[in-house]
């Protein structure tokens, strides 16, 4: 009986932890959707695709390694996936800026996620990769766990405090702040809208790879996995509330401890079902998200 | 006056070039259509007969996407979805469960509009990029479910569902197998022509591209994307019954994402909202990447990622796009002053005796303590107004005063948290827009809002489109001249007085017992100023159309309206004729430099 | 040569024309007044100087260099710098923070910067005791105060000021207008669209106004009561004619 009991709890535990650490993913998946709507109001489609790239980065130069190989590795493809994205904004905001056809990012990052899919299907087929990274397994309240789960909750915090500081401290995160809270008050400032808006897409893809990488080892690096991702990390965003990276916290871990819960109790195929269904909920009964936008509530 | 005055230009006129080339472009995708599905029967090649099956049904449901995603604004990515939905509805009622064969088709047909069905519910509350990726989760579901759900449709093995009779030849070598899947596309086809050119097809449009301005013509959005959701899955469940006879079986590998992504991807490649867009989308996307690459299977969605990728980057406009692009710019006509003008309406109105209603006290609308706030903001604030048949009534304050506010309270954009409103006898202090709108109130908005989809002549008849009255018949004539000089008239080419102008005749046919204008003369020039003022006057005298004029050019208020009413943070603080309200000192802080005045 | 010169400027929003042939001068030193009623133009006229609007046709010439239809940013690093009606100001952050992103005009110099800094505060000290206070939490005059002290960091050579006295309590007024004159004093050509042409009026060199998008009349500050009294008249008499 109370073997039982403890069996269950293990179970719970693992089931939370799973759920946290993958909703983690979602939450920072959010967090970098928010960076770039903030700055120029459009959603990158291409986001879980990044990310994955990231996770492949990893597959390719830091599989098996030690920390010595591996950090220098991170920066490295953080930096490349960046420049990628930046490159990637630049192209999308390319024909927003002729004003008239302003939905056409809607189609260009959807079809650059098709095409990052479809290049790494190329190289390294349909089938999901594994990844053996440098942070050892460890037991948490008698669990035994990936070490990529902790460092995927704590990449999602780092992340979360690491762009807190950015936009309040530093002059461009301060200016990609303004931008968001009142974009001709910005632009009449004189703040460089466009290099903004690019060095946002560069962040995004920064938060999106180098955590792609980090967690390879607790995900299946597949390239139609990103997809996966992007939804579930807009679900993540939606709860939140878009453009709210407080709210992703919340917003993440919900949405992957629903699909961890569905997966043990109904069945691992229904997890994505698990988050369209939480997803139109929220839609259809607090389109805002359960915060709201940061930026409207006064504290 | 007699209509004969009109003033039609005495000169032959030029023949415009058409305004869109709609038909043409229906007659030469019929054509493509039927020869695409004879050529390899008639060759007798059954792989190329089988392609083109496939390719047809293809086309259908991108036919129809491209009705759902421009001609009612719904950005679905998962349509094959529905398409799946049709083809299991069929084959699980059919194969498996050995149902009667019109028993399986009305199944999978049910089944596809269920699923359109609860596509269109979050698109009741949310657009553009949150319906664009609930449907994308549906596309990335609904192959998990097919597999996960193998008691009914039996997992990964899909179900097979040959159809022999279908596939032998009936005449020349074609299969009637292959004539339904030629006729597909075709109906697809004639129905997106025939409900572009109906008044259904008009009002969603209208919704998709200004739903406010639906609303004010008493449509109701919410309805109009319902419809299209329904319309839509209703099709592409047909032509998911008819995938499974050209395929013989269905598995979740048919429908996984890709599918979707390729009906999406061939309509803005083909062109966004052209007839023909969604065949050579189809060809550009799905069928010259198949046969080119029928061994480097991989590489088709690297193709198709970068076709769309290259075409929304360089030629947003699609394949026939940009075709019917450079063929408007080079045939375009229209423009300059005769691009619109109003002399045979105003000629027809100044043809009709004075209305009578104007000395009837009964008022048409009467507001009683009308309040809105927004959160501690109070927008409008106990406001009282009664408005008479015929009258001009002023609507006058500083930025923020409350003008539009109220006028969204008139017309049912914005509920009154407190007050009653009654108009025309009827309490409407709860109705939606589109009720009041369908009850005789119209309105126009500050910018003026033109469908640059639509000729300028659709453009007056979406007004004509909303009306409930008879059509008097002298009007009809009038009309009559205004097709023909304006059904190819581009809209894009109008000054921004004559959209104001085509606005107020677009309100004015909607045969609209009130009418609510925003700031109508901003941006008129002197003598737009005056065209417009003697027509509102017109409407009024002539038809005994109550006038709401709200407008920040006193000059213009104060000639022409009967009474002011005058607005400060909410609170009505003065009413009057102009000529009592001109020495009213409580007005006086409008008019620059005002504030001299009684200091 | 003036420091601010348009000539003969036609602009609207899309396609709605609001201001029509549109022609002034602004000296450096001077600062001249826009009035006009609600919806007259005053403040496309602003936006279309600026760059918000795209002018259809016209210049914009600013100390000699042709600045018509560059985008706002680009204008503001030129040195022309609008501040918006509304006290608009980044709210969520804080009033230092507001104050920093004024450089973004200019060249970042943190000692010019601390310099200017200390100048503003002198002049208003309730930015200094409010520095870490998020500028939401301020007041409307203070907000426009500080929106004031944003622009005034990257030292403009052009200012346009839109509706300055707009949600400001009427005690706040003399201050800040004092510091505009002030500033214009310095060498800065600044224009003050205005409806409390009284409060306004003292404080300025020339004044115009603006009516349905067109000049209806310009004259020197001082005759500006006793020629708007007359055109009012004038209008007034037009309507019941």
């Amino acid at each position: 009986m109370l073997n039982e009991m403890f069996a269950n709890f293990d179970m719970i535990m693992t089931i939370l932890l799973r759920g946290a650490a993958v909703g983690s993913l979602f939450a920072i998946i959010a967090m970098s959707f928010n960076v770039v709507h903030n700055a120029t109001g459009i959603l990158n489609f291409a986001q879980g695709t990044i990310f994955m790239l990231g996770a492949f980065g990893a597959y390719l130069l830091a599989n098996r390694v030690g920390f010595a190989v591996w950090i220098p590795m991170l920066i490295l493809v953080s930096i490349v996936i960046g420049l990628f994205t930046a490159a990637q904004g630049w192209l999308t905001l390319k024909p927003l800026r002729s004003g008239v056809e302003q939905n056409s990012w809607l189609i260009s990052t959807m079809s650059v996620s098709v095409i990052i899919a479809a290049i790494l299907t190329l190289n390294f087929g349909v089938f999901g990769n594994m990844v053996r990274g440098p942070v050892p397994r460890f037991e948490i309240l008698g669990v035994r766990t990936d070490g990529a789960f902790l460092l995927a909750i704590g990449s999602m915090f780092a992340w979360y405090f690491a762009l807190r500081w950015f936009l309040r401290r530093t002059f461009s995160g301060l200016a990609i702040s303004a931008l968001s809270q009142d974009f001709d008050a910005a632009r009449a400032a004189g703040l460089n809208v466009g290099r903004l808006q690019l060095l946002a897409f560069g962040i995004s893809g920064v938060i999106a790879g180098s955590v792609g990488f980090m967690v390879a080892p607790m995900i299946s690096v597949s390239p139609d996995a990103g997809l996966r991702y992007v939804l579930n990390g807009f679900v993540a965003a939606v709860v939140g509330g878009i453009g709210n990276n407080t709210g992703t916290l919340i917003g993440g871990p919900l949405v992957g401890i629903t699909a961890a819960l569905t997966a043990f109790y109904i069945g691992g195929a229904y997890q994505d079902l698990a988050s369209l269904l939480l997803l139109v909920a929220i839609l259809m009964f607090l389109p805002q998200g359960l915060f709201g936008r940061a930026a409207a509530r006064k504290v | 006056m007699t209509l004969s005055t009109t003033a039609t230009p005495a000169s032959p006129k030029p023949r415009p070039g058409r305004f869109d080339s709609d038909l043409p472009q229906f007659w030469i995708a019929v054509a493509i259509l039927v020869a695409m599905g004879i050529i390899p029967a008639v060759l007798g090649s059954s792989y190329w007969e089988h392609s083109f099956q496939l390719m047809n049904i293809y086309i259908a449901v991108t036919i129809l996407q491209n009705f759902l995603f421009v001609d009612a604004g719904q950005k679905s990515f998962g349509q094959g979805v529905l398409l799946g939905l049709g083809a299991y509805g069929f084959a699980v009622a059919s194969g498996i469960n050995d149902l009667p064969v019109f028993v399986g088709v009305l199944t999978g047909i049910v089944v596809a509009v269920a699923g359109g069905l609860l596509f269109a519910l979050p698109a009741l509350r949310v657009q553009g990029f949150h319906l664009g990726f609930v449907t994308l989760s549906a596309a990335v579901v609904f192959p998990q479910l097919l597999l996960q759900m193998d008691s009914v449709t039996q997992g990964l093995n899909g179900i097979s569902m040959p159809t022999p009779g279908l596939s032998k030849p009936l005449v020349l070598g074609i299969s009637p197998l292959s004539i339904l899947c030629t006729l597909l596309p075709i109906a697809a086809l004639a129905f997106h022509y025939g409900i572009r050119n109906s008044r259904l097809g008009r009002q969603m449009r209208t919704a998709a591209e200004s739903p406010e301005a639906a609303r004010s013509l008493g449509i109701n959005p919410g309805h109009m994307s319902s419809l299209a959701f329904i319309l839509a899955a209703l099709g592409t469940g047909i032509c998911g019954v008819l995938f499974v006879p050209a395929v013989s079986f269905v598995t979740p590998q048919s429908f996984l994402m890709d599918v979707s992504f390729i009906f999406f991807f061939s309509v803005v490649v083909g062109g966004r909202g052209q007839l023909l867009g969604p065949i050579l989308g189809i060809l550009a996307v799905f069928t010259i990447p198949n046969m080119l690459l029928v061994d480097l299977a991989e590489y088709k969605p690297l193709i198709y990622g970068f076709i769309t990728l290259i075409v929304v980057i360089v030629f947003p406009d699609g394949i026939v796009g940009t075709i019917e692009e450079a063929r408007r710019k080079r045939n375009q006509t229209g423009g300059g002053e005769r691009a619109f003008h109003l002399s045979a309406l105003t000629n027809w109105l100044n043809s009709l005796p004075d209305h009578a209603a104007s000395e009837t006290r009964e008022p048409i609308i009467s507001l009683k303590g009308a309040t809105k706030r927004f959160g501690s903001v109070v927008a409008v604030d106990r406001v009282d107004l009664e408005l008479r048949p015929g009258e001009i009534h002023g609507l006058v304050g500083a930025n923020g005063s409350g003008k539009t506010s109220l006028l969204n309270v008139l017309n049912g954009f914005s509920r009154m948290n407190e007050g009653s409103y009654t108009f025309d006898k009827r309490d409407v202090s709860r109705a939606s827009a589109a009720d009041i709108a369908r009850h005789g109130l119209g309105r126009t908005f500050q910018n003026p809002r033109i469908f640059p989809a639509f000729s300028v002549w659709n453009n007056v008849r979406v007004g004509l489109d909303a009306r409930q009255s008879e059509l008097p018949k002298e009007l009809r004539a009038v009309l009559d001249s205004m097709r023909d000089d304006y059904a190819s008239g581009l809209p894009t080419l109008l000054s921004h007085g004559q959209r104001r102008l085509l606005e107020v005749v677009r309100v004015a046919l909607k045969d609209s017992r009130v009418v609510l204008f925003d700031e109508p003369a901003a941006g008129l020039s002197a003598e737009e100023r005056e065209e417009f003022s003697s027509l509102i006057w017109l409407l009024s005298r002539k038809l005994g159309t109550t006038i709401v004029l709200v407008e920040h050019d006193l000059d213009l208020v104060w000639s022409i309206a009967d009474r002011i009413t005058v607005l400060e943070t909410g609170k009505r603080i003065a009413q009057g004729s102009p000529e009592d309200l001109a020495k009213d000192p409580a007005v006086q802080h409008l008019f620059v430099g005002g504030d001299h005045a009684h200091a | 040569m003036p420091m601010l010169e348009v000539k003969n400027l036609t602009a609207g929003y899309g396609d709605i024309p609001v201001v029509r042939d549109i022609s002034l001068t602004v000296e450096p030193g001077e600062i001249l007044l826009i009035g006009g009623e609600n919806g007259a133009g005053k403040s496309t006229l602003l936006r279309a100087i600026s760059g918000f609007n795209t002018p259809t046709s016209g210049s914009v010439i600013m100390d000699g260099k042709n600045v018509t239809g560059l985008a706002p940013e680009r204008a503001a690093h030129e040195g022309l710098r609008l501040v918006l009606d509304n006290h608009r100001v980044f709210p969520e952050l804080t009033v230092h923070d507001n104050l920093r992103l004024g450089q973004a005009a200019g060249r970042r110099d943190p000692d010019a910067f601390a310099k200017t800094l200390e100048e503003i505060h002198s002049v208003f000290p309730i930015l200094k005791e409010k520095a870490q206070a998020r500028a939401r939490d301020l007041s409307g005059g203070q907000q426009q105060i500080l929106a004031l002290g944003q622009a005034f960091v990257a030292r403009p050579k052009v200012l346009l000021c839109d509706e300055p006295s707009m949600g400001v309590a009427q005690m706040l007024l003399p201050p800040i207008l004092a510091f505009l004159r002030k500033w214009a004093e310095s060498g800065t050509a600044v224009i003050i669209v205005e409806q409390h042409l009284k409060v306004t009026q003292p404080y300025t060199d020339r004044a115009l106004i603006v009516s349905r998008g067109q000049v209806a009349l310009e004259c020197p500050s001082p005759e500006l009561t006793d020629r708007l009294a007359a055109w009012n008249a004038q209008r007034m008499a037009a309507a019941h004619g």
